[in-house]
């Protein structure tokens, strides 16, 4: 008997445990999502349930997860830095929309977050709720960093940021032509600059002209949040 | 290839940590090194192949390198239970919104570009 205790513990506590624990529940997750092609069976946001059951069901700590896995938390940030990559090839594609582009960015994007936040308070949330809505409609990378620096709560500002996107996509351009507006362009950076990722996933397949704008709108929005929300924060806080 | 495009990523975010604590205290490391690559990019006009590779390698995984942090969602769950409603409502209503007026808005301003142009020729 005690040696099956002893063997759980050398699996348990094995410093990769928390790695190939995450490695195989995301196999699961894009496998399950392989065969239905849902927006609701989001491979990351699957992948979220399954571990926090796994977690649970095996009485092992969140400290001790994180900290044997590691390995896949410390590349996050060479993967934000990637993200330069793709602003800068959609920045060339859309030189002739420049202006609209940016105006849009500037109160569009403003809106997305002031209106969050301000329906949050209305409602009487907490502030450090407010602060983790605060970078919703940005992609999750930046929104955990941004989350945590201002004070709210990174793995709480991603599961916000995933629902955000979903609702964007079941939304999606069949809303926005419901609305009159029907320009690519357009809808792509209302996908983009709103949901993120999941949206331009979702406008990609409308096609090229909107899933670069709504790829460019994205990564904008991104940057644009990360450095102007903790300063805005910083001044009113 | 791979290699030398990871490398420079590492190298970059380690870079922008460095400036955080000298310079910019309000940003994150990694959005330092982002803005900084992004300058080098501007600057030189075209991405390199090995950074192509490698930053396309890291953004393919970053729905999986996203899971761990997402997990700690699960320290909050009592938290949360409580207003549940409200934040579901929130983030509803937030986003049908700001869906919306940003088509709205790009398309308006889009016309009202072309409209320009056509009258300037």
């Amino acid at each position: 008997m005690s040696d099956w205790h002893a063997a759980w513990q050398a699996i348990s506590g094995h410093p990769l445990f928390g790695l190939g624990l995450t490695l195989g529940v995301y196999q699961l997750a894009l496998a399950l999502y392989e065969k239905t092609r849902w927006v609701f069976v989001q491979p990351m946001l699957v992948s979220v349930c399954l571990l926090s059951g796994v977690l649970w069901l095996l009485k092992i700590p969140y400290a001790q997860y994180a900290s044997s896995s590691q390995l896949l938390t410390l590349l996050l940030g060479p993967a934000t830095v990637a993200l330069a990559v793709p602003l800068f090839m959609n920045l060339r594609r859309v030189r002739q929309l420049l202006w609209p582009t940016v105006l849009t960015l500037l109160v569009a994007g403003t809106l997305a977050t002031v209106l969050g936040v301000g329906l949050a308070w209305l409602l009487g949330l907490e502030d450090w709720l407010l602060l983790t809505l605060a970078p919703k409609s940005v992609t999750s990378p930046i929104a955990m960093l941004v989350a945590e620096q201002i004070g709210g709560v990174a793995a709480l500002a991603a599961v916000f940021v995933i629902i955000t996107g979903i609702i964007g996509v079941l939304l999606g351009p069949e809303f926005l032509r419901l609305c009159g507006i029907t320009h690519p362009a357009a809808q792509g950076m209302a996908l983009g600059l709103t949901s993120h990722a999941i949206g331009t996933a979702r406008a990609l397949q409308e096609g090229e002209e909107c899933g670069g704008f709504s790829a460019l709108a994205m990564s904008l929005m991104g940057v644009s949040t990360a450095v102007l929300l903790p300063l805005v924060v910083a001044l009113l806080v | 290839m791979l290699l030398r495009g990871i490398t420079a990523l590492i190298v970059l975010q380690i870079i922008g940590s460095g400036v955080q604590v000298l310079l910019l205290p309000m940003l994150p490391g990694p959005i330092i090194g982002l803005l900084l690559l992004f300058i080098w990019l501007l600057l030189r006009g075209e991405v390199s192949p090995a950074l192509h590779e490698g930053a396309g390698a890291l953004l393919r995984y970053l729905p999986l390198l996203l899971v761990p942090p997402s997990a700690g969602v699960i320290l909050y769950a009592a938290d949360l239970a409580d207003d549940l409603l409200k934040l579901a409502l929130v983030l509803l209503v937030s986003l049908t919104v700001s869906l919306w007026f940003t088509g709205f808005f790009m398309q308006w301003l889009i016309r009202r570009q072309q409209r320009k142009e056509a009258s300037h020729e």
